[in-house]
Protein backbone atom coordinates (compact mmCIF):
# COMPACT_ATOMS: atom_id res chain seq x y z
CA UNK A 1 0.00 0.00 0.00
CA UNK A 2 2.97 2.44 0.70
CA UNK A 3 4.04 2.30 -2.82
CA UNK A 4 1.13 4.10 -4.32
CA UNK A 5 1.52 8.08 -4.80
CA UNK A 6 -2.15 8.67 -3.47
CA UNK A 7 -4.16 5.57 -1.57
CA UNK A 8 -8.20 6.68 -0.95
CA UNK A 9 -10.33 4.53 0.97
CA UNK A 10 -14.11 5.19 1.06
CA UNK A 11 -13.48 8.53 1.55
CA UNK A 12 -16.69 10.32 2.63
CA UNK A 13 -17.94 13.61 2.94
CA UNK A 14 -21.29 15.30 3.74
CA UNK A 15 -21.96 19.32 3.77
CA UNK A 16 -24.87 19.60 5.79
CA UNK A 17 -27.39 17.71 3.66
CA UNK A 18 -25.07 17.11 0.22
CA UNK A 19 -22.86 14.20 -0.12
CA UNK A 20 -20.02 15.96 -1.26
CA UNK A 21 -17.59 12.76 -1.86
CA UNK A 22 -19.96 9.25 -0.63
CA UNK A 23 -17.29 6.41 -0.82
CA UNK A 24 -14.91 6.89 -3.06
CA UNK A 25 -12.02 5.14 -3.61
CA UNK A 26 -8.99 5.50 -5.75
CA UNK A 27 -5.32 4.14 -5.92
CA UNK A 28 -2.32 5.91 -7.94
CA UNK A 29 0.74 4.53 -8.19
CA UNK A 30 3.82 6.48 -7.97
CA UNK A 31 4.58 7.97 -11.52
CA UNK A 32 1.23 8.11 -13.67
CA UNK A 33 -0.78 11.27 -14.46
CA UNK A 34 -4.08 11.16 -13.42
CA UNK A 35 -7.40 13.58 -14.62
CA UNK A 36 -9.27 13.84 -12.17
CA UNK A 37 -12.48 14.52 -14.71
CA UNK A 38 -16.14 15.41 -13.66
CA UNK A 39 -19.26 17.73 -13.67
CA UNK A 40 -19.06 20.60 -11.21
CA UNK A 41 -19.85 19.71 -8.42
CA UNK A 42 -19.40 16.12 -8.48
CA UNK A 43 -16.81 16.15 -5.23
CA UNK A 44 -13.56 17.12 -7.21
CA UNK A 45 -12.43 19.76 -5.24
CA UNK A 46 -13.88 18.00 -1.78
CA UNK A 47 -11.86 14.67 -2.77
CA UNK A 48 -8.35 17.25 -3.59
CA UNK A 49 -8.85 19.04 -0.45
CA UNK A 50 -9.07 15.49 1.19
CA UNK A 51 -5.92 14.75 -0.03
CA UNK A 52 -4.23 17.34 0.79
CA UNK A 53 -5.44 17.30 4.62
CA UNK A 54 -7.11 20.19 4.14
CA UNK A 55 -10.61 19.32 4.57
CA UNK A 56 -11.48 16.35 7.58
CA UNK A 57 -13.36 13.34 5.58
CA UNK A 58 -16.06 11.99 7.67
CA UNK A 59 -15.34 8.17 7.19
CA UNK A 60 -12.61 6.61 5.30
CA UNK A 61 -9.30 7.43 4.74
CA UNK A 62 -6.73 9.37 2.25
CA UNK A 63 -3.44 7.97 2.57
CA UNK A 64 -0.14 9.93 0.49
CA UNK A 65 2.89 7.76 0.48
CA UNK A 66 1.27 5.65 2.92
CA UNK A 67 1.05 8.27 5.50
CA UNK A 68 -1.21 11.02 6.78
CA UNK A 69 -1.21 14.48 3.93
CA UNK A 70 0.42 16.88 6.58
CA UNK A 71 3.56 14.41 6.86
CA UNK A 72 3.94 14.51 3.07
CA UNK A 73 3.60 18.17 3.46
CA UNK A 74 6.40 18.18 5.95
CA UNK A 75 8.28 16.21 4.19
CA UNK A 76 8.19 18.34 1.33
CA UNK A 77 7.02 15.13 -1.33
CA UNK A 78 3.37 16.55 -2.05
CA UNK A 79 3.17 20.08 -3.62
CA UNK A 80 -0.56 21.82 -4.50
CA UNK A 81 -2.22 24.30 -6.40
CA UNK A 82 -5.58 24.55 -4.62
CA UNK A 83 -8.17 26.15 -5.96
CA UNK A 84 -8.99 28.66 -3.34
CA UNK A 85 -5.27 29.25 -3.10
CA UNK A 86 -4.47 32.74 -2.64
CA UNK A 87 -1.04 34.80 -2.55
CA UNK A 88 0.29 37.62 0.00
CA UNK A 89 0.55 41.15 -0.95
CA UNK A 90 3.05 43.28 -1.18
CA UNK A 91 5.87 40.73 -2.35
CA UNK A 92 7.72 40.20 -5.71
CA UNK A 93 7.16 36.65 -7.36
CA UNK A 94 10.68 36.53 -6.78
CA UNK A 95 10.62 37.07 -2.94
CA UNK A 96 7.31 34.52 -2.57
CA UNK A 97 8.96 31.93 -4.59
CA UNK A 98 12.60 32.11 -2.38
CA UNK A 99 10.47 32.04 0.76
CA UNK A 100 8.83 28.90 -0.65
CA UNK A 101 11.94 27.45 -2.11
CA UNK A 102 13.67 27.55 1.66
CA UNK A 103 10.66 26.19 3.44
CA UNK A 104 11.57 22.80 1.15
CA UNK A 105 15.24 20.64 1.95
CA UNK A 106 16.25 20.19 -1.68
CA UNK A 107 14.32 23.06 -3.69
CA UNK A 108 14.29 23.48 -7.67
CA UNK A 109 16.57 26.01 -8.66
CA UNK A 110 14.73 29.26 -9.13
CA UNK A 111 15.70 29.99 -12.43
CA UNK A 112 14.23 27.04 -13.15
CA UNK A 113 10.88 27.27 -11.44
CA UNK A 114 10.31 30.76 -13.30
CA UNK A 115 10.96 29.43 -16.63
CA UNK A 116 8.96 26.42 -16.14
CA UNK A 117 6.18 28.93 -15.15
CA UNK A 118 7.11 31.85 -17.98
CA UNK A 119 7.55 33.84 -15.37
CA UNK A 120 10.94 35.36 -16.11
CA UNK A 121 10.05 37.95 -17.26
CA UNK A 122 7.57 38.97 -14.04
CA UNK A 123 10.33 38.03 -11.25
CA UNK A 124 10.55 41.47 -10.35
CA UNK A 125 7.06 42.78 -10.10
CA UNK A 126 4.84 42.60 -7.04
CA UNK A 127 2.83 39.54 -6.93
CA UNK A 128 -0.66 42.17 -6.34
CA UNK A 129 -0.08 43.56 -9.23
CA UNK A 130 -0.16 40.65 -11.68
CA UNK A 131 -2.81 39.53 -13.97
CA UNK A 132 -5.13 36.47 -13.59
CA UNK A 133 -3.13 34.84 -15.83
CA UNK A 134 0.21 35.73 -14.40
CA UNK A 135 -0.91 35.06 -10.83
CA UNK A 136 -2.24 31.04 -11.65
CA UNK A 137 1.51 31.02 -13.15
CA UNK A 138 3.01 31.79 -10.08
CA UNK A 139 0.54 29.61 -7.93
CA UNK A 140 2.07 27.07 -10.43
CA UNK A 141 5.38 27.86 -9.79
CA UNK A 142 5.02 27.58 -5.69
CA UNK A 143 3.47 24.02 -6.31
CA UNK A 144 6.65 22.66 -8.27
CA UNK A 145 9.29 25.03 -6.37
CA UNK A 146 9.63 22.32 -3.82
CA UNK A 147 10.73 19.68 -6.25
CA UNK A 148 7.71 17.44 -5.07
CA UNK A 149 6.90 13.78 -6.07
CA UNK A 150 3.67 14.07 -6.48
CA UNK A 151 2.10 17.33 -7.59
CA UNK A 152 -1.86 17.92 -7.41
CA UNK A 153 -3.27 20.98 -9.19
CA UNK A 154 -6.87 21.89 -8.83
CA UNK A 155 -8.61 22.86 -12.07
CA UNK A 156 -5.18 24.39 -13.13
CA UNK A 157 -6.05 25.80 -16.29
CA UNK A 158 -9.39 27.63 -15.55
CA UNK A 159 -8.20 30.97 -15.57
CA UNK A 160 -6.40 30.39 -18.70
CA UNK A 161 -6.88 31.48 -22.58
CA UNK A 162 -6.18 28.78 -25.34
CA UNK A 163 -2.08 29.90 -25.58
CA UNK A 164 -1.22 29.74 -21.76
CA UNK A 165 -3.80 26.69 -21.32
CA UNK A 166 -1.29 25.06 -24.07
CA UNK A 167 1.96 26.27 -22.43
CA UNK A 168 0.53 25.54 -18.93
CA UNK A 169 0.35 21.69 -20.05
CA UNK A 170 3.99 21.91 -21.95
CA UNK A 171 5.84 22.72 -18.50
CA UNK A 172 3.44 20.27 -16.33
CA UNK A 173 4.66 17.60 -19.08
CA UNK A 174 7.83 18.33 -18.59
CA UNK A 175 7.71 18.07 -14.72
CA UNK A 176 5.83 14.68 -14.93
CA UNK A 177 8.57 12.93 -17.26
CA UNK A 178 10.91 13.36 -14.21
CA UNK A 179 9.25 10.16 -13.31
CA UNK A 180 6.73 12.51 -10.84
CA UNK A 181 3.34 11.96 -10.05
CA UNK A 182 0.73 14.48 -11.47
CA UNK A 183 -3.14 14.61 -10.24
CA UNK A 184 -4.97 17.07 -11.61
CA UNK A 185 -8.38 17.84 -11.81
CA UNK A 186 -10.42 19.09 -14.83
CA UNK A 187 -14.20 19.20 -16.35
CA UNK A 188 -11.87 20.00 -20.00
CA UNK A 189 -12.42 16.72 -21.94
CA UNK A 190 -9.71 17.43 -24.02
CA UNK A 191 -7.51 18.33 -21.19
CA UNK A 192 -7.92 14.69 -19.77
CA UNK A 193 -8.03 13.02 -23.01
CA UNK A 194 -4.67 15.14 -23.92
CA UNK A 195 -2.33 15.16 -20.41
CA UNK A 196 -3.25 11.99 -18.28
CA UNK A 197 -2.25 8.56 -18.60
CA UNK A 198 -5.46 7.34 -17.13
CA UNK A 199 -9.05 9.44 -16.60
CA UNK A 200 -10.61 8.99 -13.50
CA UNK A 201 -14.06 9.88 -14.07
CA UNK A 202 -16.06 11.16 -10.81
CA UNK A 203 -19.60 11.80 -10.54
CA UNK A 204 -21.82 12.63 -7.46
CA UNK A 205 -18.82 12.15 -5.18
CA UNK A 206 -18.21 8.53 -6.67
CA UNK A 207 -15.80 7.21 -9.24
CA UNK A 208 -18.00 6.23 -12.08
CA UNK A 209 -14.86 5.27 -14.61
CA UNK A 210 -11.30 4.76 -14.56
CA UNK A 211 -9.11 3.89 -17.24
CA UNK A 212 -7.01 5.19 -20.33
CA UNK A 213 -9.75 7.18 -22.38
CA UNK A 214 -9.91 4.44 -24.83
CA UNK A 215 -11.39 2.32 -22.19
CA UNK A 216 -13.26 5.10 -21.07
CA UNK A 217 -15.26 4.89 -23.74
CA UNK A 218 -15.24 1.28 -24.49
CA UNK A 219 -16.95 1.17 -21.06
CA UNK A 220 -19.38 3.64 -21.49
CA UNK A 221 -20.99 1.50 -23.63
CA UNK A 222 -21.27 4.30 -26.24
CA UNK A 223 -21.42 2.22 -29.54
CA UNK A 224 -24.39 2.82 -31.32
CA UNK A 225 -25.94 1.03 -33.80
CA UNK A 226 -29.03 2.47 -35.80
CA UNK A 227 -30.89 0.99 -38.25
CA UNK A 228 -34.64 1.42 -40.30
CA UNK A 229 -37.39 0.04 -38.36
CA UNK A 230 -41.12 -0.17 -39.23
CA UNK A 231 -43.72 0.11 -36.62
CA UNK A 232 -43.45 0.89 -33.17
CA UNK A 233 -42.26 -2.07 -31.55
CA UNK A 234 -38.50 -1.67 -30.03
CA UNK A 235 -39.36 -4.73 -27.51
CA UNK A 236 -37.66 -7.42 -29.59
CA UNK A 237 -34.51 -4.77 -30.17
CA UNK A 238 -34.22 -4.28 -26.46
CA UNK A 239 -33.70 -8.07 -26.18
CA UNK A 240 -30.62 -8.23 -28.52
CA UNK A 241 -27.72 -9.41 -27.54
CA UNK A 242 -25.22 -6.36 -26.08
CA UNK A 243 -28.12 -3.34 -25.75
CA UNK A 244 -28.62 -0.95 -23.14
CA UNK A 245 -30.99 1.10 -24.59
CA UNK A 246 -33.13 1.65 -27.73
CA UNK A 247 -34.44 5.11 -28.95
CA UNK A 248 -36.97 5.78 -31.77
CA UNK A 249 -36.31 8.43 -33.74
CA UNK A 250 -37.69 9.20 -37.15
CA UNK A 251 -38.38 5.24 -38.49
CA UNK A 252 -34.68 4.81 -36.79
CA UNK A 253 -33.78 2.92 -34.11
CA UNK A 254 -30.87 4.02 -32.20
CA UNK A 255 -29.64 1.30 -29.86
CA UNK A 256 -26.85 1.79 -27.03
CA UNK A 257 -24.53 -1.04 -26.81
CA UNK A 258 -22.09 -2.46 -24.90
CA UNK A 259 -20.96 -5.61 -27.52
CA UNK A 260 -21.97 -3.93 -31.12
CA UNK A 261 -20.42 -7.18 -32.59
CA UNK A 262 -23.04 -9.64 -30.90
CA UNK A 263 -25.96 -6.92 -31.36
CA UNK A 264 -25.17 -6.72 -35.31
CA UNK A 265 -25.04 -10.47 -35.45
CA UNK A 266 -28.24 -10.90 -33.84
CA UNK A 267 -29.81 -8.26 -35.85
CA UNK A 268 -28.33 -10.25 -39.00
CA UNK A 269 -29.36 -13.24 -37.62
CA UNK A 270 -33.12 -11.48 -37.88
CA UNK A 271 -32.82 -10.62 -41.50
CA UNK A 272 -33.37 -7.01 -40.15
CA UNK A 273 -30.58 -5.38 -41.20
CA UNK A 274 -31.71 -1.65 -43.00
CA UNK A 275 -29.62 0.96 -43.93
CA UNK A 276 -27.69 -0.15 -40.58
CA UNK A 277 -24.08 2.12 -39.23
CA UNK A 278 -22.42 1.45 -36.42
CA UNK A 279 -21.05 4.68 -34.78
CA UNK A 280 -18.19 4.86 -31.99
CA UNK A 281 -18.45 6.75 -29.06
CA UNK A 282 -16.04 9.84 -28.50
CA UNK A 283 -14.87 10.80 -25.10
CA UNK A 284 -17.52 13.85 -24.85
CA UNK A 285 -20.24 11.20 -25.15
CA UNK A 286 -18.54 8.81 -22.55
CA UNK A 287 -18.65 11.58 -20.25
CA UNK A 288 -21.98 12.91 -20.79
CA UNK A 289 -23.36 9.37 -20.45
CA UNK A 290 -21.47 8.08 -17.39
CA UNK A 291 -22.05 11.36 -15.23
CA UNK A 292 -26.09 11.73 -16.51
CA UNK A 293 -27.01 9.62 -13.57
CA UNK A 294 -28.77 7.53 -16.03
CA UNK A 295 -28.52 3.59 -16.42
CA UNK A 296 -24.95 3.51 -17.18
CA UNK A 297 -24.08 4.68 -13.47
CA UNK A 298 -25.07 1.37 -11.59
CA UNK A 299 -24.05 -0.84 -14.24
CA UNK A 300 -20.48 0.89 -13.76
CA UNK A 301 -19.77 0.64 -10.27
CA UNK A 302 -16.82 -0.85 -9.49
CA UNK A 303 -15.51 -1.24 -12.87
CA UNK A 304 -12.33 -1.15 -12.76
CA UNK A 305 -9.97 -1.28 -16.10
CA UNK B 1 10.28 30.07 10.09
CA UNK B 2 13.03 32.68 10.02
CA UNK B 3 12.47 33.01 6.33
CA UNK B 4 8.56 33.30 6.99
CA UNK B 5 9.65 36.32 9.65
CA UNK B 6 11.65 38.01 6.83
CA UNK B 7 8.66 37.87 4.02
CA UNK B 8 6.39 39.29 6.03
CA UNK B 9 8.81 41.94 7.61
CA UNK B 10 9.14 43.55 4.08
CA UNK B 11 5.51 42.95 3.22
CA UNK B 12 4.63 45.51 7.01
CA UNK B 13 7.66 47.84 5.62
CA UNK B 14 5.70 48.33 2.25
CA UNK B 15 2.28 48.70 4.33
CA UNK B 16 1.14 51.98 4.13
CA UNK B 17 -1.48 51.79 6.99
CA UNK B 18 1.24 50.54 9.14
CA UNK B 19 3.39 53.31 8.04
CA UNK B 20 0.56 55.79 8.53
CA UNK B 21 -0.90 54.20 11.81
CA UNK B 22 1.46 52.37 13.64
CA UNK B 23 4.48 55.32 13.03
CA UNK B 24 3.42 58.62 12.18
CA UNK B 25 0.05 59.24 13.96
CA UNK B 26 1.23 58.22 17.18
CA UNK B 27 4.27 60.47 16.59
CA UNK B 28 2.71 63.53 15.12
CA UNK B 29 -0.38 63.10 18.37
CA UNK B 30 2.28 63.17 20.22
CA UNK B 31 3.49 66.40 19.27
CA UNK B 32 0.27 68.08 18.71
CA UNK B 33 -0.57 67.06 22.51
CA UNK B 34 2.27 68.63 23.76
CA UNK B 35 2.88 71.94 21.94
CA UNK B 36 -1.10 72.36 21.39
CA UNK B 37 -2.36 71.32 24.62
CA UNK B 38 -0.23 73.36 27.29
CA UNK B 39 -0.05 76.71 28.79
CA UNK B 40 4.17 78.09 29.20
CA UNK B 41 5.88 77.14 32.30
CA UNK B 42 2.43 74.24 33.57
CA UNK B 43 5.12 71.08 34.43
CA UNK B 44 5.98 70.85 30.77
CA UNK B 45 8.27 67.96 31.68
CA UNK B 46 6.02 66.13 33.52
CA UNK B 47 3.45 66.39 30.74
CA UNK B 48 5.68 65.52 27.84
CA UNK B 49 7.36 62.40 29.52
CA UNK B 50 3.79 61.47 30.62
CA UNK B 51 2.24 61.70 26.81
CA UNK B 52 5.43 60.40 25.40
CA UNK B 53 4.65 56.98 27.28
CA UNK B 54 0.95 56.68 26.35
CA UNK B 55 1.74 57.88 22.85
CA UNK B 56 4.53 55.11 22.62
CA UNK B 57 2.22 52.77 24.18
CA UNK B 58 -0.67 53.48 21.80
CA UNK B 59 1.87 53.35 18.52
CA UNK B 60 2.62 50.23 19.83
CA UNK B 61 -0.30 48.74 20.34
CA UNK B 62 -1.41 49.82 16.95
CA UNK B 63 0.92 48.19 15.22
CA UNK B 64 0.27 44.91 17.45
CA UNK B 65 -3.53 45.15 16.21
CA UNK B 66 -2.41 46.01 12.43
CA UNK B 67 -0.42 42.78 12.78
CA UNK B 68 -3.87 40.43 13.67
CA UNK B 69 -5.43 42.44 10.90
CA UNK B 70 -2.18 41.49 8.03
CA UNK B 71 -3.06 37.59 9.12
CA UNK B 72 -6.72 38.03 8.56
CA UNK B 73 -6.02 39.44 5.14
CA UNK B 74 -4.10 36.33 4.69
CA UNK B 75 -7.01 33.98 5.62
CA UNK B 76 -9.36 36.09 3.52
CA UNK B 77 -7.12 35.71 -0.16
CA UNK B 78 -6.39 32.14 0.78
CA UNK B 79 -2.90 32.86 1.53
CA UNK B 80 -2.78 30.87 4.40
CA UNK B 81 -4.16 27.81 2.48
CA UNK B 82 -1.43 27.63 0.56
CA UNK B 83 1.18 28.08 3.20
CA UNK B 84 -0.44 25.35 4.74
CA UNK B 85 0.87 23.32 1.48
CA UNK B 86 4.23 23.96 2.10
CA UNK B 87 6.49 22.03 4.70
CA UNK B 88 5.91 24.70 7.22
CA UNK B 89 3.77 23.74 9.58
CA UNK B 90 0.74 26.14 10.84
CA UNK B 91 2.31 26.22 13.87
CA UNK B 92 5.75 27.55 12.83
CA UNK B 93 3.34 30.11 11.12
CA UNK B 94 1.87 31.30 14.24
CA UNK B 95 5.16 31.71 15.83
CA UNK B 96 6.04 33.51 13.25
CA UNK B 97 3.42 36.06 13.22
CA UNK B 98 3.99 36.29 17.05
CA UNK B 99 7.54 37.24 16.28
CA UNK B 100 6.77 39.65 13.32
CA UNK B 101 4.59 41.26 15.71
CA UNK B 102 7.17 41.39 18.40
CA UNK B 103 9.17 43.46 15.38
CA UNK B 104 6.62 45.53 13.58
CA UNK B 105 5.87 47.39 17.23
CA UNK B 106 9.62 48.33 17.69
CA UNK B 107 9.32 51.71 14.53
CA UNK B 108 6.23 53.35 16.32
CA UNK B 109 7.55 53.01 19.87
CA UNK B 110 10.40 54.46 19.02
CA UNK B 111 9.51 56.94 16.28
CA UNK B 112 7.54 58.37 19.38
CA UNK B 113 10.59 58.01 22.21
CA UNK B 114 13.05 59.87 20.04
CA UNK B 115 10.19 62.67 19.21
CA UNK B 116 10.34 62.87 23.36
CA UNK B 117 14.07 63.40 23.48
CA UNK B 118 15.11 65.10 20.13
CA UNK B 119 11.97 67.68 20.25
CA UNK B 120 10.19 68.13 23.94
CA UNK B 121 13.87 67.53 25.62
CA UNK B 122 12.99 64.49 28.08
CA UNK B 123 15.62 63.69 29.99
CA UNK B 124 15.96 59.59 31.74
CA UNK B 125 18.53 58.09 33.13
CA UNK B 126 20.13 55.54 31.16
CA UNK B 127 18.71 52.48 33.05
CA UNK B 128 15.47 54.23 32.94
CA UNK B 129 15.22 54.27 29.09
CA UNK B 130 16.34 50.69 28.96
CA UNK B 131 13.28 49.83 31.53
CA UNK B 132 11.02 51.38 29.70
CA UNK B 133 11.66 50.24 26.47
CA UNK B 134 11.85 46.90 27.63
CA UNK B 135 8.49 47.15 29.16
CA UNK B 136 6.70 48.89 26.18
CA UNK B 137 7.84 46.48 24.39
CA UNK B 138 7.28 43.27 26.22
CA UNK B 139 3.88 45.05 26.92
CA UNK B 140 2.56 45.00 23.26
CA UNK B 141 2.61 40.74 23.34
CA UNK B 142 -1.01 40.59 24.52
CA UNK B 143 -2.54 42.75 22.38
CA UNK B 144 -0.42 41.05 19.64
CA UNK B 145 -2.26 38.00 20.72
CA UNK B 146 -5.30 39.78 20.65
CA UNK B 147 -4.90 41.00 16.89
CA UNK B 148 -3.57 37.59 15.38
CA UNK B 149 -6.86 35.75 17.99
CA UNK B 150 -9.51 38.38 15.59
CA UNK B 151 -7.09 37.61 12.23
CA UNK B 152 -7.68 33.62 12.92
CA UNK B 153 -11.15 33.89 13.90
CA UNK B 154 -12.53 36.68 11.61
CA UNK B 155 -11.87 37.20 7.69
CA UNK B 156 -10.16 40.10 6.00
CA UNK B 157 -12.14 43.11 6.77
CA UNK B 158 -13.93 42.35 10.11
CA UNK B 159 -10.67 41.48 11.29
CA UNK B 160 -9.48 44.65 10.38
CA UNK B 161 -12.39 46.57 12.03
CA UNK B 162 -12.22 44.79 14.81
CA UNK B 163 -8.70 45.24 15.33
CA UNK B 164 -9.12 49.16 14.24
CA UNK B 165 -12.13 49.50 16.97
CA UNK B 166 -9.54 47.36 20.28
CA UNK B 167 -7.03 49.70 19.22
CA UNK B 168 -9.31 53.13 19.57
CA UNK B 169 -11.40 51.51 22.29
CA UNK B 170 -8.58 50.51 24.33
CA UNK B 171 -6.50 53.89 23.98
CA UNK B 172 -9.34 55.78 24.73
CA UNK B 173 -10.51 53.78 28.19
CA UNK B 174 -7.00 53.28 29.49
CA UNK B 175 -6.57 56.71 29.07
CA UNK B 176 -3.97 56.43 26.86
CA UNK B 177 -5.25 59.79 25.09
CA UNK B 178 -6.83 61.57 27.89
CA UNK B 179 -5.27 60.92 31.07
CA UNK B 180 -7.81 58.71 33.38
CA UNK B 181 -7.58 61.41 35.96
CA UNK B 182 -9.87 62.92 33.98
CA UNK B 183 -12.29 60.47 33.75
CA UNK B 184 -15.78 60.12 35.28
CA UNK B 185 -15.69 58.02 38.54
CA UNK B 186 -17.31 54.86 36.77
CA UNK B 187 -15.38 55.22 34.09
CA UNK B 188 -12.04 55.59 35.83
CA UNK B 189 -13.20 52.51 37.49
CA UNK B 190 -13.08 50.57 34.61
CA UNK B 191 -9.95 51.92 33.03
CA UNK B 192 -8.23 50.67 35.75
CA UNK B 193 -8.73 47.29 34.41
CA UNK B 194 -8.15 47.63 30.97
CA UNK B 195 -4.63 45.93 29.69
CA UNK B 196 -4.22 49.40 28.15
CA UNK B 197 -3.90 51.57 31.15
CA UNK B 198 -1.96 48.61 32.86
CA UNK B 199 0.59 48.41 30.03
CA UNK B 200 1.77 52.27 29.81
CA UNK B 201 1.30 52.50 33.96
CA UNK B 202 3.72 50.48 34.16
CA UNK B 203 6.14 52.37 31.89
CA UNK B 204 5.20 55.68 33.07
CA UNK B 205 5.86 54.45 36.84
CA UNK B 206 9.55 53.90 35.89
CA UNK B 207 9.88 57.13 33.92
CA UNK B 208 8.46 59.09 36.93
CA UNK B 209 11.39 56.92 38.95
CA UNK B 210 8.73 54.95 40.82
CA UNK B 211 8.64 51.43 40.89
CA UNK B 212 5.45 49.53 39.03
CA UNK B 213 2.93 48.67 40.93
CA UNK B 214 2.03 44.94 41.38
CA UNK B 215 -1.73 45.29 40.89
CA UNK B 216 -0.56 46.44 36.90
CA UNK B 217 2.09 43.71 36.49
CA UNK B 218 -1.02 40.85 37.52
CA UNK B 219 -3.72 42.84 35.70
CA UNK B 220 -1.26 43.03 32.37
CA UNK B 221 -0.57 38.95 33.21
CA UNK B 222 -3.93 38.21 33.62
CA UNK B 223 -5.09 39.62 30.22
CA UNK B 224 -1.95 38.33 28.85
CA UNK B 225 -3.15 34.55 29.73
CA UNK B 226 -7.01 35.40 29.06
CA UNK B 227 -5.77 36.82 25.40
CA UNK B 228 -3.14 34.08 25.03
CA UNK B 229 -6.21 31.57 25.36
CA UNK B 230 -8.36 33.69 22.54
CA UNK B 231 -5.48 33.57 20.04
CA UNK B 232 -5.30 29.85 20.02
CA UNK B 233 -8.61 29.32 19.93
CA UNK B 234 -8.61 31.33 17.04
CA UNK B 235 -5.59 29.32 15.65
CA UNK B 236 -7.67 26.29 15.91
CA UNK B 237 -10.80 27.77 14.70
CA UNK B 238 -9.27 29.10 11.75
CA UNK B 239 -7.40 25.16 11.12
CA UNK B 240 -10.32 23.66 11.36
CA UNK B 241 -11.94 26.04 8.18
CA UNK B 242 -7.95 26.16 6.61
Amino acid sequence: MSSEAVSLTELTKTYGTVRAVHGLNLDIPSGQTVALLGPNGAGKSTTIGMMLGLVEPDSGRAAIFGGPAEQALRDGRMGAMPQEGGLPSRVTVQELLRFVAGTYRAPLPLEDVLAAARLTGEAGRRVDRLSGGQAQRVRFALALVGDPDLLILDEPTAALDVEARRRFWEGMRRFAARGKTVLFSTHYLEEADEHADRIVVVDRGRVVADGTSREIKRVAALTTVSLTVSGDSTTWLRELPGVTSVELRGGRAHLRCTDSDATVAAIAAAGAIRDLEVAPADLEDAFVALTAGSAATPALEGTSL
Amino acid sequence: MLGYVRLELARVLRDVTFLVFGVAMPTVMYLIFTTLGLAPGDGRQEVALFIMVSMAAYGGMGSAFNNGTGLGEDRATGWLRQLRLTPLSPTAVLAGKTVTGMVVVVPGIAAVLLAGVLINDVTLRPAQWVAIVALLWLGTIPFTLFGLGNGYRLTGQSAGLANLAATMGLAVAGGLWLPIERFPGWLKAIAQWTPTHNYADIARHVAFGQSPTLRSALILLGWLLVLGMYARYGYRYAGRRA
